[in-house]
């Protein structure tokens, strides 16, 4: 199957909502932290199951172990969100959130939950805004702890063949931690996307 | 007599965002940039009285051209626009001087509450 990629303003136009989106999600997690975030510039490709984990091993950097959440988003769009944390960085979340009592394995991945539902809660949300497009999402799960990305990203853990993907990182600065947030949308929801891009564009 | 304003994001759709958020009845000159350098450029030709400055941009971004305004004490009413909406990221832009701080999307009611607040309109 062949998809065809987005033009020129149509990628302008969901960098620009991706860059608002991550603007809101960085001032939340900014909140609860306490440090200040520092933001990237998001970036946008069409990916293939095969390619998919060398593309997002490129993203992600290092071959360290990660910890991965995922929640899915529905309505105008469908997909999945998933947010990656290198596991020296999710080691510091409890420091960074001024978590008091000891870090237990389960209170550890709380704090994953927590975060990982901050930043996807905050993402739909400046997407749907933004776009005025209708989004909800689920409640987070727990993919992994402590395993390589390539488990994160098994194409038996994945129900497309091909998706957009819009990935975002947000730095704490000072600290090791740093998380990426992976947003896939498979084929129905990449020409869907086009449709409410171009009425955005068209708006304008 | 219409005011020069320069519009400065690499983004397209960016720009229009803005542009489309001034105030209807604000008589103005739009030059559009595509970066920091574009945007000083059009400064020196006169078209920057107000400038509207994204924060990240290819070959000179946001804070240069802030950097760059300070140091050759520039005269340009300066509104950066950002998706970074962090207290602190709005501190660091005002030390730098800039005049005001709007969040993106741009909303028109956020722009009139500026140009209000310094009586530019």
């Amino acid at each position: 199957m062949n998809i065809a990629p987005y033009s020129e303003d149509q990628t302008d136009a969901l960098q620009e909502v991706a860059n608002i989106a991550m603007g809101q999600a960085g001032d939340s997690l900014a909140r609860i932290m306490g440090h200040f975030v520092e933001l990237s510039v998001p970036r946008i490709r069409l990916v293939t199951v095969q390619d998919l984990v060398a593309t997002v091993s490129e993203m992600v950097g290092a071959k360290e172990d990660v910890a991965a959440v995922r929640q899915a988003f529905y309505n105008q769009l469908r997909g999945e969100a998933i947010v990656v944390i290198k596991q020296s960085g999710a080691d510091e979340l409890a420091e960074l959130m001024d978590y008091e009592d000891e870090v237990d394995s389960e209170a550890e991945e709380e704090l994953l939950l927590e975060v990982a539902n901050l930043l996807v809660g905050a993402i739909i949300n400046g997407i749907s805004e933004t776009l005025e497009a209708e989004l909800g999402f689920s409640a987070p799960s727990l993919m992994t702890t402590g395993a390589p990305l390539e488990r994160v990203l098994t194409p038996d853990k994945l129900t497309w063949s091909h998706a957009l993907l819009v990935e975002v990182h947000l730095c704490i600065e000072g600290h090791k931690f740093k998380s990426h947030l992976l947003l896939f949308m498979a084929e129905e929801s990449i020409d869907a996307l086009r449709g409410i891009l171009d009425n955005f564009i068209d708006d304008l | 007599m219409a005011v020069p304003v320069t519009v400065v994001d690499d983004s397209k759709i960016s720009r229009k965002m803005v542009i489309r958020a001034l105030p209807p009845a604000w008589e103005v000159d739009i030059t559009q940039a595509e970066n920091g350098e574009e945007a000083l450029a059009a400064y020196r030709d006169g078209k920057a009285e107000v400038m509207f400055l994204d924060l990240t941009m290819p070959v000179m971004d946001g804070y240069q051209v802030l950097e760059q305004l300070q140091k050759e004490a520039l005269n340009t009413f300066v509104v950066v626009i950002s998706a970074d909406i962090q207290p602190e990221a709005q501190e660091r832009v005002k030390k730098l001087g800039a005049m005001a701080f709007i969040k993106k999307p741009v909303k028109t009611e956020h722009i009139e509450d500026v140009l209000k607040e310094y009586g530019l309109v």
